[in-house]
């Protein structure tokens, strides 16, 4: 297994908060949130939703997830000096997602439902909308490794872990990873019928948090082996990934919250390092009660009362499969600039939780930062990054 | 990585006494669909906390458990487990009776319940608070290649020592709204036999359902089976050769070009039903015939290309199985396994 450290040499992000990193940097640095109603399809509900605007979706018939995706891989690459390159290398491709993964088109199925039969079209999109080979196909690539993970909401984070472990294992020579998830009816209407989201704009570990706001977004990173290209100036690392299952319930979060615990842990013996070294730490955030709850007292129990961290959330929604790529993304954003926007949405301390997240825009100077998801099915994750 | 345990459950039931009198009996006509029947899925005592799971989950949950089972382990490896389902299309049956409530009562009135059950990771979700097991649960979906990805997956995990044990398998389901979409998308075999031997452009399928867990570990004190020596490349001639040929991938003329001369060859997909993780419950029949060193006869014998099919349940020596696919994009892969 090769002892090389994993570099971060690309980062991409599309959300509602920007379609690119260097406008989402530049509406973090404002404090611009720009939620709404939503557009994209038609609904009897009034939540409102992170939705992706100025963003043009030429070919109709892709799932707007892949396109999503491919926005922010596109960005990636160019930044790590990829594009048309990779036809050198052992590539992996591994994406998370949840929408692009289901078959939920209420058209086709009610078509299906009414007449007994009902046009292929749908369906079809659906076949050639499997989010890794999509990317592949779009990057006339055959990659050596392509998978599509399906973990909910922490999908784009274990999407970049796997990528990490294909590396480590020496299968791929550099890995495309991240996360990708449209707005859609089906999580829309169910998060609806589990009565965790806001009316309001979404405010991660506030007192009187009142649920979360939907989003999407695609969030990617290009890993490689920091020696695959020689001599290089390489800034940010991927240096730990934990996982561990709470195996406790569909939709809660086990309340002593030590399946995230096991994740922290497993991803700090990773990368090596003691609680003490990690300066700060994106979380979760979704502003339910019970994950707000849950994250935010794991987060002083381990880290203690000082530890900077924050939801990013409040600025793009929950983007579910795509918000650990995205999450992912906004943590080497604020290793790499040195500064973290405020966490959007917070006002009050909960006492419950203890700690605070940042209120405005804060400097940070340290070696490590951690981005956290946390999933249905009690699935917790953890990756680990530094800067040079 | 070494076998330690397995779990199946598929048209004819569950366990592996089922699977070796399947082999033995070869094919026999199980209609247009090879479901797995409602009475297989009932069982009190290990699905008693997932009373409200769906058939997708129950089916994950139950082979899930065998495999452990199986390995007779038990209790002392949980610490030290790992999950890692493959699914091609997750549990769409679920996800069309959630439609069936949007459609039916509107946004504000559906079953939080339903959604939950959607969710791809769900059945994964179940099986780790069934057998209580902490570790990390992951989830791929990758069509025909999601069981050879997470076959791969879970060797990474091992090699890194982020788990000691890895269950590993796939699910899948067929209902009516797939079996719809089968049937405009694929041709059915009328007869309800899947012949994987013709090699057509334009194959016959019949649907099928089910799922296969491997407990797979580097511990070679623990290998009950056999090894699985390799995924996704032909590092050497097999004793046999299974097929996953079973008409749901479009063009299958590709199999005929791969496969050497004198090749001993034979396909379970008659015996399970077509489904893009066909793979999984492959390598299954196979580590059983490695454990056994018997051969099963090929579960069809239409044999129009004058291959060397397999063509009767004998016992001999065998020391490697490769199961090999295609996907809809020509792309092979194959499951390497060897004692």
């Amino acid at each position: 297994m090769p002892s090389d450290s994993i570099a971060i040499t690309g980062l991409g992000a599309i959300s509602a908060c920007g379609n690119n990193t260097d406008e989402t940097l530049h509406n973090f640095s404002k404090g611009a949130r720009s939620a709404g109603k939503v557009s994209l399809f038609k609904t009897e509900l009034d939540y409102p939703v992170f939705e992706v605007k100025g963003f043009s979706q030429e070919n109709k018939f892709m799932m707007r997830t892949i396109v999503l995706s491919f926005c922010a891989v596109k960005e990636a690459l160019q930044e790590a000096r990829l594009e048309g390159k990779l036809g050198d290398f052992r590539v992996g491709i591994c994406l998370g997602t949840t929408v692009a993964s289901q078959l939920n088109d209420t058209d086709f199925y009610s078509a299906y439902r009414d007449k007994g039969s009902a046009p292929m079209d749908s369906v079809n999109r659906y076949l050639k909308s499997n989010l890794a080979g999509c990317i592949a196909e779009f990057l006339n690539l055959r990659p050596k490794l392509c998978a599509t993970i399906v973990n909910a909401c922490s999908s784009g984070t274990d999407a970049i872990g796997a990528g990490l472990s294909w590396l480590r294992n020496n299968y791929c020579d550099i890995v495309i990873a991240g996360g990708a998830d449209e707005l859609n009816r089906v999580p829309y209407d169910g998060f609806s019928a589990l009565s965790v989201m806001s009316k309001t704009l979404c405010a991660p570990f506030d007192r009187d948090r009142l649920g979360l706001n939907l989003g999407e977004g695609s969030g990617v990173v290009i890993l490689e082996r920091a020696s695959l290209r020689g001599k290089n100036n390489f800034k940010l690392n991927l240096c730990g990934y934990g996982l561990a299952a709470d195996a406790y319930h569909l939709t809660a979060p086990r309340p002593d919250g030590s399946g995230l615990e096991n994740a922290l842990s497993q991803a700090l013996n990773e990368a090596n390092i003691y609680v003490k070294d990690v300066d700060f730490i994106n979380a979760h955030g979704t502003a339910t009660h019970d994950n707000d709850l849950v994250e935010g007292s794991v987060l002083a129990r381990v880290f203690g009362s000082k530890i900077k961290f924050l939801s990013t959330k409040g600025f793009t929604g929950h983007t579910l499969g795509g918000a650990g790529g995205l999450e992912a993304v906004f943590t080497c954003l604020g290793l790499r600039e040195g500064w973290v926007p405020n966490s959007a949405g917070f006002e009050n301390i909960d006492e419950k939780i203890g700690i605070a997240p940042v209120k405005e825009r804060t400097r940070v100077s340290g070696k490590y930062a951690i981005s956290t998801s946390l999933a249905f099915g009690g699935n917790n994750s953890a990756l680990v990054f530094s800067r040079n | 990585m070494y076998i330690a345990g397995m779990g199946i459950i598929f048209n004819r039931g569950r366990g592996l006494d089922i699977l070796e009198k399947a082999l033995e009996d070869g094919w026999v006509n199980s209609g247009s669909v090879y479901g797995v029947p409602e009475e297989v899925l009932k069982d009190k005592i290990v699905l008693k906390d997932a009373r409200r799971a769906d058939d997708f989950s129950k089916m994950a949950i139950l082979a899930a458990h065998d495999a452990l089972a199986d390995s007779g382990l038990g209790e002392k490896i949980k610490p030290k487990l790992g999950i890692i389902l493959a699914t091609a299309f997750g549990p769409h049956a679920t996800t069309f009776r959630f439609l069936d409530d949007i459609l039916n009562f509107g946004d504000a009135q559906v079953s939080p319940t339903l959604f939950s059950h959607s969710v791809h990771n769900a059945a994964v979700s179940y099986i780790a608070s069934t057998l209580q097991s902490r570790g990390p649960t992951l989830t791929i979906t990758q069509f025909a290649d999601s069981f050879q990805q997470a076959l791969i997956l879970a060797d990474s995990w091992l090699e890194e020592k982020r788990c000691e044990y890895i269950l590993v398998g796939s699910v899948d389901q067929v209902g009516k709204v797939m079996e719809y979409i089968v049937s405009q998308k694929l041709k059915f075999a009328p007869d309800g036999k899947i012949r994987s031997f013709n090699f057509s452009k334009e194959p016959e399928c019949i649907p099928g359902e089910g799922s296969a867990f491997f407990l797979v570990t580097n511990n070679q004190k623990d290998k009950k089976y056999c090894a699985i020596s390799g995924v996704t490349s032909l590092k050497e001639k097999p004793d046999l050769t299974i097929l996953d040929s079973d008409g749901f991938a479009g063009d299958e003329s590709l199999y005929r070009e791969v496969l050497g001369k004198g090749t001993l060859v034979s396909s379970c997909a008659p015996i399970f039903g077509s489904m893009l993780t066909l793979s999984s419950f492959s390598a299954v029949a196979a580590a059983l015939m490695l454990k056994k060193q018997k051969f099963y006869a090929s579960p069809v014998r239409e044999n129009p290309h004058n291959l060397n099919l397999c063509v009767e349940n004998k016992a001999g020596k065998i020391n490697s199985i490769s199961c090999l696919r295609y996907d809809c994009n020509a792309k092979s892969s194959i499951i390497n396994l060897r004692n």
